[in-house]
């Protein structure tokens, strides 16, 4: 996967390649049954997914860590364009502030031979809510309890000038 | 790497002293408070947040009646922590995302991974 924080815009850019056509990707990100299978990843589980996927219909989610943490989560789709876009944001995205509050935007373009190019554009509201997301993040991450200080200091090979536009592409 | 950020990484790299960065990321804590579910002495927990706060990833506030330890995000951000858990989260469920998708499209002339049907 590859992650990209423009510098002046508070965006999170990440894209990644998918052996299969849009429409099974399509399919693996808005049925609930098959989101509860990898949201989080592999060790967390994901006892609520609640999905009414249209524009206006609500995304209700609780994600559950593998040291038992659990992380509810309430969003709304703003664009539901099958098998091409995707656009949900936090549900209080208007009337709250900070990190959480964000528009999430997935596009699936077609590659070759029935690949699928899958883009996340992540949008906060301000430059310091998506620093913020960030150190959360981190904490969270500190907090689980499963993560090595020597993968962090992999993220220390990319420079301070760098990091304004970082480009870290783990190959995978 | 900058000594400041030596320090940070010395400090984060005992898991007692992540575990109490932890416990500080949910709420400020007194030193009494956040030794108690750690089985070690007053003393040595102290001087683990002793470690912590030379590099300042925690401060004590100044209060004598009620001392709180808090946590200071600003070395945690330094390390670029911000962009790797966002990297980290997307990589584990894109990762799992993968493997869902190949029990639906297994690749050409591979067979499917095993794994349970779900009937849906």
């Amino acid at each position: 996967m590859n992650i990209h924080a423009p510098k002046n815009e508070p965006l999170l850019v990440m894209t990644r390649q998918f052996s299969a056509p849009r429409e099974v990707v399509w399919k693996v990100m808005t049925e609930p049954k098959l989101v509860q299978r990898w949201y989080g990843g592999h060790g967390f589980s994901n006892p609520r997914c609640e999905m009414d996927v249209r524009p206006g219909g609500r995304w209700s989610h609780l994600m559950r860590t593998p040291d038992g943490s659990e992380f509810p989560a309430e969003f709304v789709f703003l664009e539901v364009v099958p098998p091409e876009r995707l656009v949900w944001r936090s549900a209080d995205f208007e009337t709250s502030s900070g990190a959480h509050c964000n528009v999430m935007t997935v596009t699936l373009t077609e590659g070759r031979a029935g690949t699928t190019e899958w883009r996340l554009v992540v949008r906060f509201k301000t430059l310091d809510d998506r620093e913020a997301a960030g150190a959360m993040g981190f904490t969270t991450v500190l907090s689980q309890g499963c993560e090595r200080v020597e993968e962090l200091s992999l993220t220390l090979t990319v420079s301070p000038g760098e990091t304004e536009t970082a480009s870290l592409s783990p190959s995978l | 790497m900058t000594d400041a950020l030596s320090q940070t990484f010395a400090a984060l790299a005992d898991p007692t002293r992540r575990a109490l960065l932890a416990r500080l990321s949910k709420r400020v804590e007194s030193v009494g408070e956040l030794a108690r579910p750690f089985d070690m002495s007053l003393a040595a927990v102290s001087k683990h947040l002793q470690v912590l706060e030379r590099a300042g990833l925690v401060s004590r506030s100044k209060d004598a009646q009620w001392r709180v330890c808090q946590l200071e995000p600003k070395p945690l951000r330094e390390v670029d922590g911000w962009l790797d858990a966002y990297r980290r989260f997307w990589d584990r469920s894109l990762d799992e995302m993968a493997v869902v998708i190949a029990t639906l499209h297994p690749p050409a002339g591979k067979p499917a991974p095993k794994r349970k049907k779900r009937k849906s």
